[in-house]
């Protein structure tokens, strides 16, 4: 093994770094690179409605590694990495075109040529084992991670691909951004939109045929999603989403390896299974956005509209566990006395509450004819706040106005009712 | 009956029952959700192994359409938060699947004869062998399994036609009109788990995969009533099943690629010539009304 570190430059480096055995250390690194390539280009095709894309591609390789290998004739890694990309390159190219054609859709072409070059793919497969060529067993596993086989070679082929992928995103980002989210505009200010468009599939061509080494073909798909999906919950702006899908497919690839390596297990499936884990703890916790955090959001709103029905009418008839679970909140707040009248700062409240639905009803009514600095739409339960006061005294001027011409009462009727699902 | 007669038939059983429900899935956009079923029922086979030490046919496919509805229903709940496309959602689901049944049989299973080559690639050449004795006659077991699920799909079909149609082009008004659309969208996709996991028993996975898809968006590129779509897709089946068949055996290659490439070939004829959708056909037409000066 000593022999062998000594060839080796930035794994050695980073083994004595981290403290791990030199093998181990190599597959961290492989993982690393590729969570943060394919966490960056991923983006561009998840945002596109392209997430399997990779997929396709992942399978489209079969064919390429197979050929390579007939061609070549020896199982060396930069030349089944080359088949493999041309192979990926051609598949992606020929799903875009079936598309362009018209009639089928996205998913069926990607369907079609993942079925079409996986199928040609299975075909080679046969015709090299019959051919009683010893070499060739093991081509197939190709398409599975066998990350424990990395050699620190491959880990610099990658590193190499990487970093181009990297600088083509960082010195074209403006131009991609604008191809990306609105193409026709792009082509409108004189971007070459095909270019871009062939230049970004190539790139996921490259992330693809990287990642097939480290986690292999079926697993990749995660690896470009995954980032995605968990920085697009955590960031609105696409810059600060491309850095944070490199971060999180970093760590993603890190945690999944060093996990693997400890565990003893087959790294792959840990580095999928953490990165789902992670996507779906974003989802559900993401600050603002997530389902847990919505449904928390959902619930104190909806308690809040009940007690504000109790507060306007104490005296309704109790109906329904919820009314009961909103009267006793009130209680413990000590807006609601025992016998289910208001208390003084019960009293307190119900007028503010009542005074703000007032509020509302105004703007409802007179918004359009106050005068604004600007056009912004207030907030219903907090009008004075979102406007503002001098709005607010305009409203109440208005509604005085009103009064005096005889039919206040009108709107203020409607909208006292308790609002829907209130009860 | 011939071996390769058989062979033929049982691709044939596994096309029909694929070409039944392929043009739903082609026309609702969900063409992937097939490819994502075949990889998700790894999970289930390795638990059945687990908790019943058995590979016996039956737990298997009960063990295997558990987790292919599992996965069904999880992309649709993720897809029903609206964070995520529908694509992105089955790119997460499967793969974790997936790993989820790759780790258990390394972990568990790593002795036994339940490696990744057994579970994803069913062998369509060794159906001939695996036959069972019923009343009086020997018959493949496959055969049997894939002619109920021809049978089921069928009835499905048939029985919500009308449903299926309105649902599948108009959601909204199969919403108006009461027919239910998610519960439709949910029994079709169930149905597709379930014919999935009984072919790729038999046939593998990449043959259901692109008997799901190929066909039906070929004969979508060459009709547009429903009707005609789901018969030519079922007899595009049937032709890549044949013709594939009597390619591979010559060439002693991989049977099951050999009917995939054919299904491929087709759909490239028909992307090419088709009469109306076809892109040689449509610049030929071009010509002949703007002649080139």
């Amino acid at each position: 093994m000593d022999g062998v570190s000594e060839l080796a430059s930035e794994p050695s480096a980073l083994s004595t770094a981290i403290g791990l055995p030199y093998t181990d250390a190599v597959v961290v690194a492989g993982a690393l690179v590729l969570g943060i390539t394919s966490g960056v280009l991923g983006a561009f095709a998840v945002l596109r409605r392209r997430s399997l894309v990779g997929d396709a591609v992942a399978h489209a390789t079969l064919p390429g590694v197979c050929i390579a290998f007939l061609v070549a004739g020896v199982k060396d890694v930069p030349g089944l990495l080359l088949g493999a990309a041309v192979a990926g390159l051609v598949a992606a190219l020929l799903m875009v075109g079936i598309e362009r054609a018209g009639r089928i859709r996205p998913d069926a072409a990607i369907g079609v040529v993942l079925s079409g070059f996986f199928a040609f793919g299975v075909v080679l497969l046969t015709h090299l084992s019959n051919s009683s060529d010893a070499d060739q067993a093991g081509l197939e596993n190709y398409l599975f991670g066998q990350a424990a086989g990395l050699l620190e070679r491959d880990v610099a082929v990658m590193a190499a691909l990487a970093a181009v992928a990297l600088l083509v995103v960082g010195v074209l980002r403006r131009a991609l951004t604008t191809t990306l989210f609105d193409p026709a505009f792009a082509g409108a200010i004189g971007l070459p939109v095909r270019v871009l468009e062939t230049l970004m599939t190539a790139l996921l061509v490259v992330a693809v045929v990287i990642g097939v080494r480290v986690v292999g073909a079926i697993l990749m798909v995660a690896m470009l999603v995954v980032p995605t999906v968990t920085a697009r919950q955590l960031a609105d702006r696409f810059p600060s989403v491309l850095v944070l899908a490199g971060l999180v497919g970093a760590a993603v690839g890190v945690t999944g390896a060093l996990t693997a390596t400890r565990g003893q297990l087959p790294t792959g499936p840990v580095v999928v299974l953490t990165g789902f884990a992670v996507a779906v703890a974003a989802l559900l916790l993401a600050p603002g956005r997530g389902v847990l955090w919505r449904a928390r959001r959902l619930a104190a709103r909806r308690r809040t509209v009940r007690r504000d029905a109790v507060l306007a009418q104490p005296d309704a008839p109790v109906s329904g566990l919820r009314d009961r679970l909103a009267r006793a909140g009130l209680r413990r707040r000590g807006l609601l006395a025992a016998d289910g009248t208001l208390t003084a700062a019960g009293q307190v409240a119900a007028a503010e509450t009542a005074e703000r639905r007032a509020l509302w009803t105004a703007w409802l009514e007179h918004g359009p004819s106050i005068s604004l600095p600007d056009a912004r739409e207030p907030d219903p339960a907090d009008l004075t706040g979102s406007l503002g006061p001098e709005a607010v005294a305009q409203l109440r001027e208005a509604v005085r106005g009103q009064v005096v011409s005889g039919y206040a009462s009108y709107g203020t009727r409607i909208h006292s009712r308790p609002p829907e699902g209130a009860r | 009956m011939s071996d390769g007669l058989l062979i033929v038939v049982i691709a044939g059983l596994v096309a029909t029952a694929c070409g039944l429900l392929g043009p739903f899935l082609v026309l609702r956009r969900m063409a992937l959700l097939s490819d994502a079923v075949s990889h998700a029922v790894l999970p289930g086979i390795v638990a059945v192994w687990l908790v019943a030490q058995t590979r016996a046919p039956l737990p298997v496919i009960i063990g295997a359409a558990a987790f292919a509805v599992l996965c069904v229903l999880g992309i649709d709940a993720l897809r029903a938060t609206g964070l995520v496309a529908s694509d992105a959602a089955i790119a997460l689901v499967f793969p974790a699947l997936f790993s989820l049944g790759v780790l258990g049989v390394t972990r568990y299973a790593a002795g036994i004869h339940l490696d990744l080559d057994s579970t994803i690639y069913g062998e369509i050449a060794f159906v001939p062998f695996d036959t069972v004795w019923l009343g009086g006659y020997e018959v493949a077991r496959s055969g049997l399994v894939l002619g109920g699920v021809v049978l089921l799909n069928l009835v499905l079909v048939g029985l919500l036609w009308k449903e299926l149609k309105a649902t599948t082009f108009d959601p909204q008004f199969g919403a108006t009109v009461r027919l239910h659309p998610r519960l439709l969208s949910r029994l079709l996709l169930v149905a597709s788990a379930v014919t999935a996991v009984a072919a790729f028993d038999a046939v593998g996975a990449i043959l259901v995969v692109t008997l799901l898809i190929v066909p039906a968006a070929t004969a979508y590129l060459l009709t547009d009533r429903l009707v005609v779509m789901v018969a030519l897709a079922i007899g595009i089946g049937w032709l890549g099943a044949a013709a594939g068949y009597a390619v591979a055996l010559p060439m002693d290659s991989s049977i099951a690629g050999a009917m995939g490439l054919v299904c491929t070939a087709c759909f490239v004829l028909a992307l090419l010539l088709s009469p109306r959708h076809g892109l040689l056909t449509r610049r030929w037409r071009r010509l002949r009304v703007h002649p080139a000066p």
